[in-house]
């Protein structure tokens, strides 16, 4: 620190121009080098030796070193001590620290002379050249080292996995026997019995049946996202038969509506996304196949474990006939659709960045695991390792999610399957080749053609980036991966074998040699006895219909997550979700034949007193729409709402940059179909979505938080969207034609709420229709006017803006 | 979770005192799971409440203005005599093992430093009237950071990752102090631009929404004509939306009392703070109400100053009224700082676009008394290289270089006049006492009142920091 005078001189000059090439470091840190034995205490050292040791190397040694290399310091950094000859002898992740008598072979002489930019030591200071020239000679005279403390055992800490299977999610989910209760005459159904023996044992008296015409909205927006229309709901009260309710389910579950609705929370489980996000924000303009994919799945109710077989492994499935190759193709977006640093210029952490995106996204949304933390380290609380960590590696390394980079390319092209038939696939098939001679030519070209051949490889690859395809992944080069040291590609370890995590593995699944492993991967997370990946579906699904799992943390089952507050319930359901072939529309008529899911969000205030946060679900949870139920109804009972499904969410050219460096907003949402057909902009998404709480769309979400902010309110007040929702709704209600003020109030309360309007809603709307005449501009003529259409625009926004439209009981 | 069985009837007695602020009710942080770090919050209050920090800050409020591409620091604030002397040269050690793109030979800075004020601090001739405020620049030449690319930088930079999704520095910054006028955001950014991470350095991430920066216009929009979003109705009259608002309460008021009730009654809240801010907001951005002479302090009367002088002044007027965090960026349509050619041109023009404005910041602030507790922050995502790229003569430019650069501050808090840390003879690293991105945040927090370890917030089973499990406070340039 410096009162800015000049700037210091002495300590400014870095060390001499180092000559060793940049390959041979690299080699160095990986070990390869024929290093000498080190050794340093075969001769007894002389007085001299000693002398130098102790005036120039301990001092420096104890000042800059001990903080972190030393036992009492406790952070062993890099696993290397400098606190006695043994430590720097057997070294630290990169090896021996020091070659006595060899200081340009000592990666302790690299570190301090500050050549390497991902090896510098000191960290903060470096030493001054006085130092380093002491340090120097004192290795080139052999690191004569009068410190002979044994070194210590450096015990190294496994993972227990026997203890770790113990712990709950760890095991297989069994078979539960239903509870017996007291009120007998209570329970429907199975989770009927679960739920109520927990609250008769805490004295819990569940709330009384839903009000019918709450329980037919409700399952409206639980299933197909959208409100009942007024003759649906009358249809439904007119139905006193005890099938009412059980043919409003298979009615909504046969509505292609339905995979709009419940194919978007597995979006948010996957983080789709129409853009790539992060550094460089290019267009996915091809990811929409795979949303198509996921919703037509939940439309066919495909086995959930054949749909999480194609998502991680439809590459590598026998197909019948082109149409199921293309789905399968397809499906495997899934392991494409992260959020890349695409102008990462060290290409090969960008790989590995890669693979860890996918082992992420893997674990946290197929087993609830945040498989990841074992990147760098075992992980803290999980019995995971970082050989688990690295036996996935191993899989997705061997897989190929991007294309070859081109020398000194900045950003970086992800792999797309090509979908296209016939004359056209013979097209693409010759640009293909003609890119690839580009590639070659690029390899040995002279440095004044690279930018021409550049250049047609860009033309080229436009050209080719239109036709249709699909992101995907595919078999790429297959090879197990080294362990990498602090997650660092520049520090290796041993090899690992590409395997699944020890602890979930109950017997030894070997991977083929010739293959990734992503089939046996998709296979082990599906088997029946898999401890978690059913469970951590079924609990999605108790949280998608519920508003709240019944493990709340619903993306981490881990040690650090929630433990279920009903964990035999959890068990049946997951159990049942297997016996019933994996069907997710199953397991929706389990939980919404139930006698819970039908109970009223009403509850007497002894329940509430007893069970205050409804953690015993003893009454039905009041939710708050989601941005797309929202969006959706408000188009809805305005008429606006298209009903056409699928295809491109906009017409951007793929990989071109949604956002670049002009800042200008080229994103557009005047699209009127249902909201899980709008683009999906990671770093920028729909406004509307964003203050509605929408997932970030870079990370698995199988939980949406609810929040009320004022720029909710603002959005609300005054957004195109909402206004021109409220202009239709009104249209809509006067083409209706005319009629009485009054009646039309009570037909927009039947249209926005599925209810008629109480006398006294009637009239309070009446007077806000006359006050709001008073407040237009006064005519020539004192003559009263009729309600002006602005009148009714405005107070149709207040319905759809009230708590009764946004909030379902 | 702190005391969830309590909550209902905290939130109530919240709501009876009617204190619901620009964040309404942030059902996250009341229902989720996720606690947040029992040292701060008494949730009751709502999230944006003011909050104590962990020990008596000398700062209340931070503006950061943000020179996006990356300013060359050997041609502002860190002069290299040896850079001069060397011109043309090879640089004498290794270049970082990933550059962004080639460079070639030394090239000298084409402009002159002066020492400036008292301390003599050395300010180049590209920002003249920045160097008139010297004795209160606390100059960090010491910078580094990990990523050359930009998006990756100014990710790290504004949320301290560039590989995951993260909460920004200015949501931080709300989380951890709240804010002192509950009818403004706690964090307000000007300008920003949408490139390069764009909403997520101003994201929230996973804290709660009410944290997230409320972003006024952006880049491609001139700062004259950036509102809030949604913050006018183009169709109905104040008076009409004033009719609207009553309907809505009193549809709210008599249904049966609902399980909810605490939430929905938030809701209305929230809908009459949004009426409020419909007019403060352009109340605060109407700067035609300052006297000229504060307005020509700040360049609003010369077009090549005008815009970033409108942004600056917008800030103090901002800073004034209680927001936590504000930031300014300086970013036209195209990547404003970044000369990799060109460098005379383009460093020359952006200079004289926020040379006189940011002066005028920091005079205003100063004379008005509200420098000693504002941190200003002053720096892009990195610096450029001192080596030359491209070779057309009266081209020439500079990379990257997250290497080793340079990053100012002011008043809140910290010396003026000084220089603290170097980077090597040529400015390509950072060589003496180092200044990591995360150190930055770890200062920048302790200068608010709170310690950077314990500012953390858990989310997915782990506590998490804006400085990750990094950051070293830098004492030394605290007054």
């Amino acid at each position: 620190m410096t009162r800015c005078s000049r700037t210091r001189g002495d300590s400014l000059t870095l060390a001499g121009f180092w000559g060793m090439s940049r390959g041979i470091v690299v080699m160095a840190l990986l070990g390869c080098l024929p290093l000498a034995p080190a050794s340093g205490s075969e001769k007894p050292l002389s007085d001299d030796d000693v002398t130098f040791f102790e005036q120039h190397i301990r001092p420096l040694l104890i000042t800059h070193c001990y903080d972190c290399h030393s036992e009492d310091s406790g952070e062993m950094a890099g696993e290397l001590l400098l606190d006695r000859r043994e430590g720097w002898s057997k070294g630290g992740t990169g090896g021996p620290a020091i070659v006595p008598s060899h200081p340009e072979k000592s990666l302790l002489m690299r570190a301090v002379r500050y050549t390497d930019s991902e090896l510098k030591m000191p960290p903060e200071d470096k030493l001054s050249a006085t130092e380093i020239a002491h340090l120097e000679e004192w290795i080139r005279r052999g690191a004569k080292d009068p410190r002979d403390q044994p070194a210590p055992v450096s015990e190294e800490k496994s993972i227990d996995v026997e203890a770790g299977r113990a712990f709950w999610a760890f095991r297989s989910p069994e078979k539960r026997r239903v509870p017996a209760v007291a009120r007998e005459d209570w329970p429907r159904t199975p989770i009927d019995h679960f739920l109520l023996a927990k609250m008769e044992a805490e004295d819990v008296v569940p709330a009384a049946p839903a009000d019918r015409r709450d329980l037919i909205r409700r399952a409206y927006f639980d299933l197909v996202g959208l409100p009942p229309a007024p003759e649906e709901v009358d249809a439904f009260l007119a139905d006193s038969s005890d099938e009412a309710f059980d043919r409003v389910i298979e009615d909504l579950l046969a509505s292609p509506r339905y995979g709009e609705r419940w194919g978007r929370h597995w979006l948010d489980v996957v983080r789709y996304a129409d853009s790539n996000g992060l550094d460089e924000n290019a267009g996915f303009a091809h990811a929409w196949r795979y949303r198509d994919y996921v919703i037509d799945s939940f439309n066919e109710d495909k086995p959930f474990d054949e749909f999480l077989i194609e998502q991680i492994a439809g590459d590598l499935l026998p197909y019948a006939d082109d149409e199921t190759r293309q789905r399968q193709l397809i499906a495997t977006g899934f392991l494409s659709l992260g959020a890349k640093v695409l102008a990462e210029p060290d290409k090969t952490k960008l790989a590995m960045d890669i693979v860890d995106e996918q082992i992420r996204t893997l674990g946290r949304s197929v087993i609830g695991l945040t498989i990841g933390c074992a990147r760098c380290h075992d992980h803290k609380f999980d019995p995971i390792s970082t050989r688990d960590y690295y036996s996935l590696a191993g899989i997705f390394r061997s897989t190929q999610t991007m294309e070859h980079d081109i020398n000194g390319v900045i950003i970086s092209r992800w792999w797309e399957h090509g979908l296209a038939e016939g004359e056209e696939r013979e097209l693409i098939e010759e640009l293909d080749a003609r890119i690839a001679i580009l590639h070659d030519k690029l390899a040995n070209a002279e440095p004044k053609e690279i930018a021409a051949l550049k250049a047609e490889v860009r033309r080229l690859n436009k050209l080719r980036d239109q036709t249709p395809s699909a992101m995907g992944v595919r078999e790429g080069t297959i090879a197990n991966v080294r362990v990498h040291r602090r997650g660092s590609h520049l520090t290796l370890g041993d090899e690992v074998p590409r395997g699944f995590p020890v602890v979930l593995t109950r017997s030894p699944v070997e991977v083929q040699e010739k293959s990734s492993g992503r089939l046996e991967l998709a296979r082990w997370l599906t088997a029946p006895d898999h401890p978690l990946t059913a469970r951590v579906l079924a609990n999605r699904l108790w949280r998608w219909h519920f508003g709240r799992g019944l493990v709340k943390t619903t993306d981490n089952f881990g040690k650090l997550g929630e433990v279920p507050s009903h964990p035999e319930l959890l068990d049946w359901l997951a159990v049942r979700l297997i016996e019933e072939g994996w069907s997710i529309k199953q397991l929706h008529r389990e939980i919404m034949r139930s006698r819970v899911y039908q109970m009223s969000s009403h509850a007497s205030d002894e329940t509430l007193r007893r069970d205050p946060d409804n953690r015993l679900y003893s009454r039905a949870p009041v939710q708050r729409l989601s941005a797309e139920q929202m969006r959706d109804s408000l188009l809805a009972v305005s008429g606006l709402l298209e009903p056409t499904m699928g295809g491109p969410a906009c017409d951007m050219p793929n990989r071109d940059l949604v956002f670049n460096h002009t800042s200008m907003d080229m994103t557009d949402y005047a699209d009127r179909r249902r909201s899980v057909y709008l683009p999906v902009i990671r770093n920028h998404v729909y406004d509307f979505f964003q203050q509605f709480d929408f997932p970030d769309p870079a990370n698995v979400s199988g939980d949406r938080n609810t929040t009320t902010v004022a720029p909710q309110a603002l959005l609300l007040m005054n957004s195109d969207e909402v206004s021109d929702s409220a202009e239709a709704f009104a249209e809509r209600l006067i083409e209706e034609g005319p009629r009485p003020d009054a009646e039309r109030v009570d037909r927009a309360y039947r249209i926005a709420f599925g209810r008629h309007a109480t006398a006294e809603e009637i009239a309070r709307s009446l007077r806000f229709l006359d006050r709001f005449r008073e407040a237009m501009p006064q005519a020539a003529s004192a003559e009263p006017r009729p309600v002006p259409k602005r009148a009714w625009v405005a107070l149709g926004q207040v319905l759809l803006v009230s708590n009764e439209f946004v909030y379902v009981p | 979770m702190l005391g969830e069985r309590e909550m209902p009837f905290s939130r109530r007695r919240m709501l009876q005192l009617g204190s619901v602020g620009f964040g309404g009710l942030a059902l996250s942080a009341l229902l989720a799971d996720e606690a947040r770090a029992e040292t701060l919050a008494t949730k009751e209050e709502g999230p944006l409440a003011a909050r104590t920090p962990h020990f008596a800050p000398r700062a209340k409020r931070v503006i950061f203005l943000f020179m996006k591409g990356g300013p060359s620091h050997v041609d502002t604030f860190d002069p290299k005599p040896m850079l001069d002397r060397d011109d043309g040269k090879p640089l004498p050690f290794d270049k970082p093992r990933v550059t962004f793109a080639q460079t070639g030979n030394l090239m000298k800075s084409p402009w002159k430093f002066k020492q400036r004020g008292e301390s003599g601090l050395p300010v180049s001739e590209l920002f003249p009237h920045v160097a008139e405020c010297a004795d209160d620049l606390c100059v960090i030449n010491s910078l580094h950071g990990t990523n050359p690319a930009h998006g990756g930088a100014a990710l790290k930079l504004h949320t301290g990752s560039d590989t995951f999704v993260r909460p920004s520095m200015g949501s931080w910054v709300s989380y951890g102090l709240g804010t002192e006028n509950q009818n403004l955001p706690s964090f307000i950014t000007i300008c920003p631009t949408l490139a390069h991470g764009g909403v997520n350095n101003w994201s929230s991430a996973f804290l709660p929404a009410p944290h997230q920066g409320t972003p006024i216009g952006n880049a491609s929009i001139p700062s004259k004509q950036a509102v809030v979003h949604h913050i006018q109705n183009g169709r109905l009259s104040r008076a009409e939306q004033r009719l609207q608002l009553d309907l809505l309460a009193e549809m709210n008021q008599t249904r049966p009392p609902s399980p909810i009730e605490q939430q929905l009654e938030g809701r209305i809240a929230s809908f009459e703070l949004a009426f409020r801010m419909q007019t403060s907001m352009p109340e605060i951005q109407d700067l035609s109400r300052e006297s000229d002479v504060v307005q020509s302090l700040y360049g609003l009367d010369d077009p090549i100053t005008a815009d970033f002088g409108r942004q600056c002044l917008m800030a103090r007027r901002f800073a004034e009224r209680g927001v936590r965090f504000i930031q300014v960026t300086h970013s036209d349509t195209k990547v404003q700082w970044d000369q990799h050619g060109s460098l005379v041109e383009g460093h020359t023009k952006n200079a004289k676009e926020v040379d006189k404005p940011i002066a005028g910041l920091l005079k205003d602030l100063k004379a008005r008394g509200l420098l000693d507790d504002t941190l200003v922050l002053w720096g892009g995502e990195f610096g450029r290289t001192p080596t030359i790229q491209g070779a057309t003569k009266g081209k020439e430019g500079r990379d990257h270089n997250p290497e080793g650069f340079t990053m100012w501050l002011a008043g809140g808090g910290v010396k003026g006049g000084m220089r603290y840390g170097e980077t090597d003879e040529y400015g390509y690293y950072a060589v003496r006492d180092k200044v990591h991105i995360h150190d930055l945040h770890a200062t920048m927090l302790h200068l608010l009142g709170l310690e950077h370890t314990k500012l953390t917030y858990r989310h997915n089973g782990r506590d998490f920091r804006l400085t990750d499990v990094h950051g070293r406070v830098v004492e030394d340039i605290m007054v």
